[in-house]
């Protein structure tokens, strides 16, 4: 029945709207460059979501845990493959999504007698000097987006422009890392808050709300985490530039992070 | 097979095998031409070894470094054919990396010796052909016990546990009956030397590993050329930096000028 174009792109459109309605209730990915290198941090209900690819290259998904093991194993072998058979300086970022993975995800979504891949990813690679950093996302159809000081993942593309342009605004040159974590917390609330209304929008049938720019300031947003966060798990992990050798990669545990996190919000979790 | 995070078994899959087989029987005679040594001091382990790489009586470099860090807390000391303890060394380093990375923990110390003593076994056919033997040292802290070891290996992949010390090369014969001689006899055992008698025990040893056995470079004041000598610990490895083995090769190991 899909022999028909028509009916093909009906199919891939439907398919769309399904991977959408998966993902709503999703915890969005924040990653941001710092003073010492690049800063992941996510919320998680006990599966993890940050996760270490290579030397230099880091791991942030959204979606269906077994869908983003596989995707982390493919992109966990191209990378220990190449850099052993050349050299680790030549494992980059954007090779591993646009000659590795993308297109697996492309096909997996266009093939409509077969599942997708229910995932969002981003990769985050530490450049050899500050300011050459690099984040690539990739989201459930095979398309990937390349930036140079931050990147989310989030349920839609207008929550994700939403956390971006707030993101963009607050992560000046040098953050240290604790001004990283709080930027990067927020972020993830913003974005979180946008998703429970969106949902809630949805449920109410109402769009009155829409349009109307929501409130940015930290009072608000710890607000909204404080309610969220209780029975979750900040996750957060660094690719830090300073690391002795040659992995960068270090996942911070709860009480390293506990001294990390802002005061204002510390208190309250 | 990724799953089980082997990353040796993933390169075979993708058609890579280690050392070339060469013709069996009609080897070489087995050279290692090297000093490196391991032995265990108050804080950890000390790992040694000189920087001379030969060819039949060649001297092609002094400035190798046989002392390799596998990963924050493992070296590898290598004393055989260097193509291919290089090669090894690199697939272990990926190895753990890709273990860690995929499994998400660490791989157990003694999971990292068997991974090692895999390695010599598949390179069995080029070290007897003489193209390929490697008789390496490693050193690590094992995590789960709570203490750093040494084990040494046999060109076959058998694997050893150097209680007190360990030694490999073709100078070691000159200093395995002085490590010997200085744990029993010497003013206290090599278990409990601080770490500055140790770096100093390890210099005299591989001078006088040099000493007798022209394969192995030992110190070249001229060149300002020192020994590797890295500690392992639970913090993790240091190197003795090339000032501090001046400093303590002029004090305390040099007689006269």
């Amino acid at each position: 029945m899909y022999e028909e174009p028509y009916r093909w792109v009906e199919a891939v459109g439907n398919r769309r709207q399904y991977l959408d309605e998966q993902f709503k209730q999703g915890s969005p990915v924040a990653a941001v460059a710092y003073e010492h290198g690049i800063l992941l941090l996510s919320v998680s209900r006990g599966t993890p979501k940050l996760y270490e690819i290579y030397d230099r290259l880091a791991l942030g998904g959204m979606g269906h845990p077994a869908d983003l093991e596989k995707l982390r194993f493919n992109l966990l072998e191209m990378a220990h493959v190449e850099g052993f058979n050349r050299s680790p300086s030549d494992v980059t970022g954007s090779r591993m999504i646009k000659y590795g993975i993308a297109p697996v995800i492309k096909q997996a979504f266009e093939e409509v007698f077969k599942a997708p891949f229910i995932v969002k990813i981003v990769l985050a690679e530490l450049g050899q000097k500050a300011g050459k950093d690099s984040f690539l996302t990739i989201n459930y159809d095979g398309t990937f987006e390349e930036g140079t000081r931050c990147a989310v993942l989030a349920a839609s593309k207008s929550v994700e422009q939403e956390m971006m342009t707030y993101l963009r605004q607050q992560s000046t040159d040098g953050l240290s890392l604790e001004q990283a974590v709080g930027v990067a917390l927020r972020t993830w609330a913003l974005g979180d808050r946008s998703q429970c209304r969106a949902g809630e929008e949805t449920a109410a049938g109402s769009q009155e709300a829409a349009g109307k720019p929501a409130a940015t300031d930290p009072a608000s947003l710890y607000a909204h985490l404080r309610v969220t966060v209780a029975e979750k798990t900040i996750e957060c992990a660094v690719l830090d530039r300073n690391q002795p050798g040659s992995s960068k990669y270090r996942a911070f545990t709860p009480a390293e992070l506990g001294r990390l996190l802002p005061k204002d919000i510390n208190a309250l979790i | 097979m990724g799953m089980q995070g082997d990353f040796y078994q993933l390169l075979k899959e993708q058609g890579y095998t280690i050392g070339s087989s060469g013709e069996i029987g009609n080897g070489h005679e087995v050279t290692n031409a090297t000093t490196i040594l391991a032995f265990k001091y108050r804080d950890g382990v000390l790992v040694a070894g000189d920087r001379r790489a030969t060819a039949g009586n060649m001297v092609m470099y002094d400035r190798t470094d046989k002392v390799l860090e596998i990963d924050r807390h493992s070296v590898m000391a290598i004393a055989g054919v260097p193509a291919t303890a290089y090669e090894m060394a690199r697939i272990l380093e990926h190895s753990f990396k890709y273990y860690r990375r995929t499994q998400l923990q660490d791989l157990s110390f003694e999971g990292k010796l068997r991974a090692l003593s895999k390695l010599l076994k598949e390179n069995v056919a080029a070290a007897l052909a003489g193209t390929g033997a490697v008789a390496p040292i490693f050193a690590g802290y094992d995590a789960e016990q709570g203490t750093a070891k040494i084990y040494f290996y046999d060109i076959l992949g058998a694997e050893f546990e150097g209680v007190e010390y360990a030694v490999s090369g073709s100078g070691s014969p000159t200093i395995r009956g002085i490590l010997h001689y200085l744990n029993t006899w010497g003013e206290q055992p090599l278990g409990a030397m601080p770490e500055e008698q140790a770096v100093i025990q390890a210099l005299r040893l591989l001078t006088s590993a040099a000493e007798f056995d022209s394969a192995t470079g030992g110190v070249n004041r001229d060149a300002n050329l020192y020994p590797v000598i890295k500690l392992i610990m639970r913090e993790g490895i240091r190197t003795i930096p090339d000032s501090q083995l001046k400093q303590k090769f002029e004090a305390s190991v040099c007689r006269g000028t």
